[in-house]
């Protein structure tokens, strides 16, 4: 399933759900992991000068500061490291998500895993340079799927029994089915196919009538029907649903009913992100609020 | 003592004066060096030039620059100053009738009424610029005894001439001291600050042909002085 | 001890050396060396035969010591006025003593001297225009600066980024490889976005060859993405260079001209061998003004120009603005109050102020632009110019040399300023993170590509 993780941390109680899982599936697949960490962000123009993330002071970046930030990270993993896990631990300094977006243009991972950062108190120094957040802008680039734990998950990923997959029916959302099916069937889940119809006045210009909104419903159902249940059909176990409503809230009620422990989406480049720049996309909407792990998946 | 001074005296001052202007305006633009300076003076003589008598003009003309406007006081000193000391030298009518027995030629020369007017203009502005090296904290750091002294060598013709003028106490021992002033500072000129006379104009036609050439002028845009 | 390990009078040349100097916390070792540096009288004394002529010379005898300088300059005025902040009494307090004492000057008057030239002048160029006698103080303390690289008295930082230039002829350790790669890398991040975008690299006779600051491929890669769409979007026939795209020079503000000839000349060397029909760089005012001011000189080029004709990046998109290359969609504009920042660097020295506000015109809904007071020519320096970002040492100075800014961009009453010029962006980031008074800032490539009206070819299908 995974055999190169590039996980991305800050290596403080932030990450530290994160941490579980990432130590977590690299262990169950033998995967190899890159514990990648950004610790400054550059400051005071051309100068070596960059602000620490933690302590939000000013230091000097030299040979001595990196060693001394790599050797913080492996204490503070320390046990998780014991038991003969493969991995590299890697520190930058720069803008956290063009790091690692650099950090995995050059290791090319199979998976992208992200804790923490989509809290406000580092946004402070992240969002220096950057239009958007961390998040956005690795969601949107990666070439791989990127997982983002945010609250503490309650199952390890071996232990994974119900996926939600969310679908808007594009190209990209293809991409998404392709992923969540893989991992369907390597864990032997349940697999729930879910739209959410989107009736906020500004993606419909009026309010629907309910007659208009079951109708539409019913479409949406034969739409995933036709384009998803052929392979479906492989696993044990799925489902298909359409609600209405906010799309990211209505994602989120679903997951959490059907006490689903993963959410995987597609991310989209489309022009949301720039419609809403101050919400982000849906997929984004939906990491800040699920209840357990999302993936966003692009291409 | 009259002799001397309006003889071998006035010469030698004159000559000095006119010789080492021109020998200090040369050596200037010779001393110019376009890879040093920074400024490709041969190569766009056009666009230099324009630049360089924009800046002297605009400068000549009181508010005519930024930098005049924002201080008017300083303005006003300057030019009151100024004028009298470039006037009333040149064609006070004693001056020329002077210059008329000794070289045969004279220049247009000012009723009296406004050349008292000017000298006194003059002075009065001098004592304003003397006032503000005293009070203003950022001219008193910039001045030196140096200064004063150029003020007193630049005024000394001014007030001597004024005595004589109104003819206060003896009148020709003021007389001779004013002709000595007048011929100190003309000697003065050309080996002191008092260079500026000539060299302002040097000085505003480098930068001006810098801001004609290298800093915009060549893409159409005028400094705004 | 005079010469020291960390701070003497030789240039730093290659990686290692750059490496070395930088594995020097803050400098800290360096700065104490610096305080047993010997002076070399002879070298200084014979140098400013050789090099100061009648400009300067002339400068320094006729001052009138009037003072009217004093006003033009933002750090008097920030810094309540201290007489000892007039330009006139910087200059000839350093550059004019070691004139008068041929030379024949001490290590602590050497390292006053540094303070000074880095410290409380940016030679941001203004107090030039307020001289009734044409003094440029700014250019004067250029010409310092040189001596005291010359003689090892040099802030650290601005040591390296000359270093930088000698070592890697760019202003950070970026490498010709890393600089197509990233670039690169960058078009391949939005060509999914952006139909057919393509960085063409060393194509020769294009119409523009586009360099850059190599801080935008270390650190912000998104401005190379942005400067290909915009170049794409407007149809332009453009390429960059594979070696000679660095536009910056530290060693301008260092005073290391051996190391801007070096570094201009890989520019122009990059202009002969691709001979593009002209030369665009990014939106920095130094370097539009090392490269396309300067530059030519430190290269013995006569007629004061670089090869091929060179622009600056506001210059480019005014014109493909005006000619409708570049389509805004109206509706998009700017529609909040905004203000636009002048570099010194391009505007005083070479007079770039219509450009910009044509920009505006075509971005900003009208009435929206709020022009700061003063502006255009006669604006302050951001605070931050002649290398004042970088200096440790010097941040003190630095922070409150940010006030006059602050107080111009309050008194506009606009939360968006444009910064064209990455010295500016930085000082204006950085007066934010110090006096937080809710500005927000920004390139203008960013700003426009938000409201560009893609051509069909670009849009993605859905
Ligand atoms: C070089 C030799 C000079 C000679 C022979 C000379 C001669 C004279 C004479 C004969 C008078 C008339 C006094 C009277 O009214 O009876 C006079 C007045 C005056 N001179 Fe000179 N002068 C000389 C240089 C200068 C210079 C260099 C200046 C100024 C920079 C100057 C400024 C004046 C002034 C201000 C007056 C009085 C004007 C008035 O209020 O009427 N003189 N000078
Ligand atoms: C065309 C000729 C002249 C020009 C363009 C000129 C220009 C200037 C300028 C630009 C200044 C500096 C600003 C200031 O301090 O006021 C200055 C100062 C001064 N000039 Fe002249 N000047 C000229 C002729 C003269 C003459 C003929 C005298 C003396 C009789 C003179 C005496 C002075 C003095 C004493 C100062 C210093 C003023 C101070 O202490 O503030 N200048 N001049
Ligand atoms: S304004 Fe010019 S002449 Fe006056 S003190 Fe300043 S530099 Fe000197
Ligand atoms: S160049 Fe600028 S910073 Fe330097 S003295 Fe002049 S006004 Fe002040």
């Amino acid at each position: 399933m995974f055999t190169k993780i590039l996980f991305a941390t800050s290596a403080t109680k932030e990450s530290d759900h994160a941490a579980r899982v990432a130590f977590n599936i690299a262990g169950s697949y033998d995967a190899h992991l890159d514990i990648f960490h950004v610790p400054g962000v550059p400051s005071r123009g051309y100068s070596q000068v960059v602000v620490d993330v933690k302590t939000k002071e000013r230091v000097d970046v030299d040979d001595d500061y990196l060693e001394w930030v790599k050797d913080e990270i492996r204490t503070y993993y320390a046990k998780y490291l014991e038991n003969g896990l493969r991995y590299d631990i890697t520190v930058a300094i720069g803008f956290p998500a063009r790091e690692i977006l650099r950090q995995a243009k050059d290791t090319e991972p199979d998976l992208i895993l992200l804790g923490g950062s989509t809290g406000d108190e580092e946004e402070a120094v992240y969002k220096k340079s950057m239009a958007g957040t961390t998040l956005q802008k690795i969601a949107r680039s990666a070439k791989c799927p990127v997982l983002v734990v945010n609250r503490p998950a309650a199952s390890f990923w071996g232990g994974l029994s119900n996926i939600t997959f969310g679908t808007d029916f594009s190209k990209a959302s293809d991409k998404a089915f392709e992923f969540a099916m893989k991992v369907a069937k390597n864990l032997d889940c349940e697999l729930n196919v879910f739209h959410a119809l989107d009736i906020t006045s500004g993606a419909t210009g009026e309010m629907l009538s309910q007659d208009e909104i079951e109708q539409k419903i019913r479409e949406a159902l034969r739409m995933i029907r036709g384009r998803y249940e052929s392979r479906l059909k492989e696993l044990k176990h799925y489902s298909m649903d359409v609600w209405e409503g906010i799309p990211f809230i209505e994602i989120v009620k679903y997951a959490r009913d059907i006490h689903s422990d993963l959410i995987v989406m597609a991310h989209h480049s489309k022009k949301t992100e720039k419609a809403d720049a101050i919400l982000g996309s849906n997929v984004e909407q939906v990491i800040v609020r699920a209840g357990c792990p999302v993936i966003s998946v692009n291409r | 003592m009259h002799e001397f001074l309006t003889g071998i005296f006035f010469w030698f001052a004159i000559t000095v004066c006119l010789v080492g202007m021109l020998v200090r305006f040369v050596l200037y633009f010779r001393g110019l060096s376009w890879q040093l300076d920074r400024v490709a003076y041969k190569a766009h003589p056009k666009a230099g030039m324009k630049g360089a008598f924009r800046s002297i003009y605009k400068w000549l003309i009181p508010y005519g620059t930024y930098g005049w406007r924002t201080q008017p006081f300083m303005a006003a000193a300057f030019f009151g100053f100024h004028i009298g000391a470039v006037v009333v030298p040149l064609f006070l009518s004693a001056h020329n009738i002077f210059l008329e027995n000794k070289v045969g030629f004279s220049l247009f020369t000012l009723n009296a009424g406004v050349a008292d007017f000017l000298t006194w203009l003059a002075v009065v502005c001098a004592f304003f610029l003397i006032l503000r090296r005293i009070v203003l904290p950022e001219v008193r750091i910039l001045t030196t005894l140096y200064d004063y002294f150029i003020l007193f060598i630049a005024l000394a013709p001014f007030l001597t001439g004024l005595t004589a003028r109104y003819h206060v106490g003896d009148y020709s021992f003021w007389l001779n001291l004013h002709i000595f002033c007048g011929e100190l500072l003309l000697i003065a000129i050309p080996f002191t600050k008092m260079s500026h006379v000539f060299l302002f104009f040097a000085s505003r036609a480098q930068l001006g042909m810098d801001f004609g050439i290298k800093r915009g002028g060549m893409k159409g845009t005028k400094m705004a002085w | 001890m005079p010469e020291g390990k960390y701070c003497n009078k030789t240039p730093v040349n290659t990686p290692e050396e750059v490496n070395f100097l930088l594995s020097d916390t803050s400098g800290n070792q360096y700065y104490k060396e610096m305080k047993n540096l010997e002076v070399d009288s002879d070298l200084l004394w014979a140098t400013i035969q050789k090099t100061l002529k009648s400009r300067l010379r002339t400068w320094l005898e006729i001052c009138a010591h009037c003072g009217m300088c004093a006003d033009s300059c933002f750090l008097y005025l920030v810094n309540d006025r201290d007489p000892k902040q007039v330009p006139a009494y910087k200059i000839q307090s350093t550059l004019g003593e070691i004139i008068k004492r041929k030379g024949k000057v001490d290590n602590a008057f050497m390292r006053h001297a540094m303070e000074v030239a880095w410290a409380q002048c940016t030679c941001c160029n203004r107090c030039g225009t307020y001289c009734p006698h044409g003094i440029d103080t700014g250019i004067m303390f250029g010409y310092l600066r040189g001596l005291l690289y010359q003689q090892g008295f040099v802030p650290w930082e601005m040591k390296i980024g000359a270093g930088m230039h000698r070592a890697y002829r760019a202003q950070m350790d970026v490498t010709n490889e890393d600089f197509v790669e990233t670039f690169e890398w960058m078009v391949e991040e939005n060509e999914e976005e952006y139909i057919g975008l393509t960085v063409p690299v060393d194509v020769e006779n294009a119409d523009i060859m586009y360099t850059v600051n190599a801080r935008e491929v270390k650190h912000y890669p998104e401005d190379l993405a942005e400067a290909a769409i915009l170049f794409h979007a407007a149809g332009e026939n453009w390429t960059v260079p594979s070696e000679g795209w660095e536009q910056t020079s530290l060693a301008m503000f260092a005073g290391d001209w051996a190391a801007c000839k070096m570094q201009v000349e890989s520019v122009y060397a990059a202009m002969e061998k691709l001979k593009p029909k002209r030369m665009i760089g990014t939106e920095c005012g130094h370097a539009h003004r090392a490269t396309v001011i300067e530059g030519p000189y430190w290269a013995g080029r006569e007629n004061g120009l670089p090869p091929v004709e060179s622009i600056h990046y506001v210059e480019w998109l005014a014109e493909a603005l005006r000619e409708g290359k570049l389509k805004i969609d109206p509706s998009k504009r700017i529609r909040e109050l905004v203000t636009m920042q002048d570099s010194c660097n391009y505007v005083r020295n070479q007079g770039l102020k219509n450009a910009t506000r044509e920009i505006m015109s075509h971005i900003v809904e009208p009435g929206y632009f709020v022009e700061m007071s003063p502006n255009k020519e006669h604006n302050f320096c951001c605070g931050g110019g002649g290398g004042f970002n970088g200096i440790g040492l010097f941040r003190k100075q630095r922070n409150k040399g940010l006030e006059k800014k602050r107080d111009q961009i309050l008194a506009t009453g606009a939360k968006l300023v444009l910064a064209p010029c990455h010295n500016c962006w930085d000082a204006i980031r950085d007066l934010e993170e110090e006096f937080k008074i809710g500005i927000r800032w920004s390139f203008l490539k960013p700003i426009i590509i938000k409201m560009l009206v893609l051509p069909d070819h670009m849009k993605p299908e859905e």
